[in-house]
């Protein structure tokens, strides 16, 4: 986890209030993978990236699943890419945090090992 | 049939898209955490407008996210779902599709849909979204019912076909064509042949059960529709099969537009018999009515998530007036092959271009004219049509049979060479002439940057050959013949590129003034002095053709004299008049405050000036472009005067422009447009100059219905 530990000494620097520490948890959770129930039953996966006052949240390189119990049907998978959620039909929100899959994660230290 | 039928099971189209799971979701399993109620506290502590965000992440980058739960973007939203779409085999399962057996009713109705179809993929859109709504048409070979699958098998050759002309024409941009097939294999393995055979024999089939039908005016109706649409797909097959051959000759050509004319002949039949199909299987609030095997949303997913997600698709009658209007400009453009010169068909072309023709019948258009359309491999016979093209417009004498010119091998070097570089300019032209008008216009501009190189060759050459000539005996002068052709050409590009932007509506009407003074004062001016110079040269050359021959044959034979260019001369001479006419209008409309102007804060005209000209300004030596100091200086003297003088002198200019168009001898529909906005803008301005209205601030209108470039005035 260190590269996210750099993250969260680089974002304190930035953040204007540095002692707020929502704003510090949300800092943390940024470019994490998140998991949002939507109202209409579907389910987005992605990276989180940018968030405000409303809770309209913008996820990166997001995929869409469908929850057959919701919707009534099932399909595959389908990727969205950018994507911004309107707070207003966000039912739940889940982060991952299983440690060292992330692909950035692994890649990082491999490139460390190699050096 | 049977080679057909054995090998259906290899003709099943594949699922058109990997399924999009993103790799390292595959093999990882996630620990989730709860943290709704965490998230929902901590964003309290923003700010209204604060964003929480990386670094790397701006508002810049938020603005490309697609927003979820807006029925305009969110193309998985369960209201653009609607229910549950059913591939093929499914619905042949459940009955929903009919494979055999399908009704006369349902048939006319399917046809026309998928007609409607094509003809809104021709206009822009996707196929997925489109024809490939069709079920039917996704397993071809599956369905039992021999009409339909002729029509469906002949419906993929047809956009196999329209897909390649557009390919190989090369003139397509993405706003008129989308050739993404999604995974759709478009060519089913049956030979065209086999496939018009198919046709004819399902015909022949129908003639015979009409012929059996007693008393049953009904259905015999049904069965003519059925038979006029099964027809007419066969002979518009043809007719494409016709055109698409690489080896293509003016014989076939004429055969092709003979079948078009049999299609166009059809078409009334067609949509007085669309009533007779079957009414839609249900009327969706979006897409409106849905035929029968049709399915708007089938695709969906195939589409990228940011795609528009409703296809208007036009209604059958509609559809079938828009193929009749292809067949007329595919039997229009199918005359470029029988023109041998080269500037016949470019005058064609232009013309061509100017009604705005679609995809399709440009790309034709291509493909007729440069049949093998590798361009580069033709290069040897473009050079021989560019070396007739410039002997037929100004004879210059190096071109002249017999002439001692070539003896001399470094002007023969000089001559082939110079023709070598006249091939990418010129044939550029011709392909220009295929693009969309917008594109055309920065394609204008790019092509005189190519003339202008060759301007200067040309000028080059024409020094060499005249030093030459001199010491010949009996020859001409040779001054600026190449010269000549090449301005003419350059300054008719200058013209077009000026004139697209009144076309394009690119121009605010404050800046009409000095577009019209340019066209005035110098284009349409050096246009008529290089025509005028062609003619001269053509009759000197006829002259001593003429002496010649009576030399020889020492017989007299007094022919008529023949200006070529008299008319192109008139007809520009007239364009000037009204181009002088306008800028004395704009500069009076100006002085009187009708012309609402930019804030002069942010408003600059030598900006606005060098904006419009730039493709001129930085890459013309011949003809010299005029600087915005130079327009300055040449205008102020007449933007003193008083604006009653300045209507005056333009109701002269528009008077005269009208007494040359009435001479012209048989006036086709472009000239007496212009004779008609010619004395409506004579009469407005005359009016003006009586002081009519001068008093008023309201703006005058122009009128650009009548001609895309020339507007009628109106106050």
């Amino acid at each position: 986890m260190s590269i996210s530990e750099g993250q969260l000494n680089t974002t304190e620097n930035h953040s204007q209030i540095p002692g707020s520490f929502g704003k510090m948890k949300l800092q943390s959770w940024l470019n994490k993978s998140l998991k949002v129930d939507m109202s209409d039953g579907r389910v987005l996966i992605g990276s989180f990236l940018c968030t405000d006052r409303d809770a309209n949240l913008i996820l990166g390189s997001c995929t869409e699943y469908i929850n057959p119990k919701v919707c009534g049907f099932n399909e595959e998978p389908r990727i969205l890419g950018l994507v911004m959620v309107p707070g207003r039909h966000i039912v739940s929100i889940h982060l991952d945090n299983s440690q060292g899959i992330s692909n950035d994660d692994t890649l990082a230290k491999k490139t460390m090992d190699a050096t | 049939m049977a080679d057909v039928q054995a090998n259906q099971e290899t003709y099943t189209v594949p699922s058109p898209m990997p399924s999009p799971v993103m790799p390292f979701l595959m093999d990882v399993s996630f620990n989730w955490e709860p943290i709704t109620s965490e998230f929902f506290e901590a964003i309290k502590e923003l700010k209204l407008g604060e964003l929480l965000h990386d670094d790397l992440f701006g508002l810049f980058e938020a603005m490309s996210a697609i927003e979820m739960m807006d029925p305009k973007m969110d193309a998985g939203m369960l209201c653009n779902r609607g229910r549950e779409h059913y591939a093929y085999s499914k619905a042949i399962e459940l009955k929903i599709l009919k494979w055999e057996e399908v009704s006369l009713k349902e048939q006319i109705g399917i046809m026309d849909t998928t007609w409607s179809c094509v003809v809104t993929w021709l206009d822009g859109h996707s196929l997925a979204q489109t024809v490939f709504t069709n079920l039917y048409l996704h397993k071809p070979h599956r369905l039992g019912d021999r009409s339909l699958k002729a029509f469906c098998v002949a419906i993929y050759k047809l956009i196999d076909l329209i897909k390649d002309f557009v390919a190989r024409g090369l003139v397509f941009e993405e706003e008129d064509f989308q050739p993404m097939v999604y995974g759709y294999r478009l060519n089913p393995d049956v030979p065209e042949v086999r496939s018009i055979a198919m046709l004819k024999e399902v015909e022949d089939e129908l003639n015979r059960k009409k012929r059996q039908l007693v008393d049953e005016p009904e259905l015999e109706q049904d069965l003519n529709a059925v038979i006029a649409r099964i027809r007419f797909i066969k002979l518009m097959l043809q007719a494409f099969f016709g055109l698409s051959k690489k080896d293509i000759n003016p014989n076939s050509v004429a055969e092709c537009t003979k079948l078009l004319s049999l299609c166009s002949d059809l078409i009334p039949v067609l949509i007085s018999s669309s009533s007779r199909s079957c009414p839609p299987h249900y009327v969706s609030e979006i897409h409106g009515p849905v035929m029968v095997g049709f399915d708007p949303l089938v695709n969906q997913r195939l589409l990228p998530p940011t795609f528009p997600r409703y296809t208007h698709i036009k209604t059958p009658s509609e559809a079938y007036k828009r193929l009749d209007e292809l067949f007329g400009r595919i039997r229009q453009v199918s005359k470029v092959c029988s023109l041998t010169s080269f500037h016949a068909a470019l005058e064609l072309m232009l013309e061509v271009s100017s009604s705005k023709p679609c995809i399709v019948s440009r790309s034709i258009m291509q493909l007729l004219f440069l049949p093998q359309c590798s361009r580069a491999g033709d290069t040897i016979n473009f050079i021989d049509a560019i070396r007739d093209a410039a002997r037929t417009f100004i004879s210059p004498p190096v071109l002249m049979p017999r002439s001692g010119l070539l003896s001399n091998p470094q002007a023969k070097e000089y001559l082939e060479c110079f023709l070598g570089h006249c091939v990418r300019p010129f044939s550029n032209l011709i392909q220009l002439c295929g693009h969309n008008r917008a594109r055309q216009r920065e394609k204008l501009a790019h092509l005189l940057e190519d003339f202008a190189n060759l301007q200067d060759e040309a000028e080059r050459v024409d020094a060499f050959l005249h030093s030459l000539s001199k010491k010949c005996e009996n020859a001409r002068p040779h001054l600026a013949c190449f010269g000549t052709w090449v301005l003419y050409h350059t300054l008719r590009v200058m013209i077009m590129f000026l004139l697209s932007g009144f076309e394009l509506e690119l121009y605010s009407t404050h800046e009409y003034h000095y577009i019209f003074w340019y066209l005035y004062e110098f284009l349409y001016g050096w246009l008529i002095s290089s025509l005028s110079r062609a003619d001269s040269f053509l009759t000197e050359q006829e002259n001593l053709n003429d002496a010649n021959r009576k030399q020889r044959r020492n017989k007299s034979k007094t022919k008529k004299k023949v200006r070529p260019y008299a008319r192109e001369i008139m007809l520009n001479q007239a364009l000037q008049n009204m181009c002088g006419g306008y800028y004395k209008a704009m500069v009076a409309f100006k002085k009187d405050r009708k012309i609402p102007l930019p804030h002069p804060e942010f408003d600059c005209e030598q900006v606005r000036y060098d904006h419009r000209f730039a493709p001129f300004i930085n890459v013309l030596l011949t003809p010299p472009p005029v600087q915005y100091n130079e327009f300055r200086e040449m205008t102020t003297a007449l933007e003193q005067s008083d604006s009653r003088d300045l209507y005056n002198t333009g109701c002269k200019h528009f008077h005269q422009a009208r007494s040359i168009l009435e001479t012209i001898h048989n006036p086709d529909q472009e000239v007496n447009d212009l004779l008609r906005i010619a004395k409506t803008n004579f009469i407005v301005l005359k009016l003006l100059g009586t002081g009519h209205k001068h008093d008023s601030n309201s703006p005058p209108d122009f009128d650009f219905s009548l001609h895309h470039h020339f507007p009628i005035i109106k106050i």
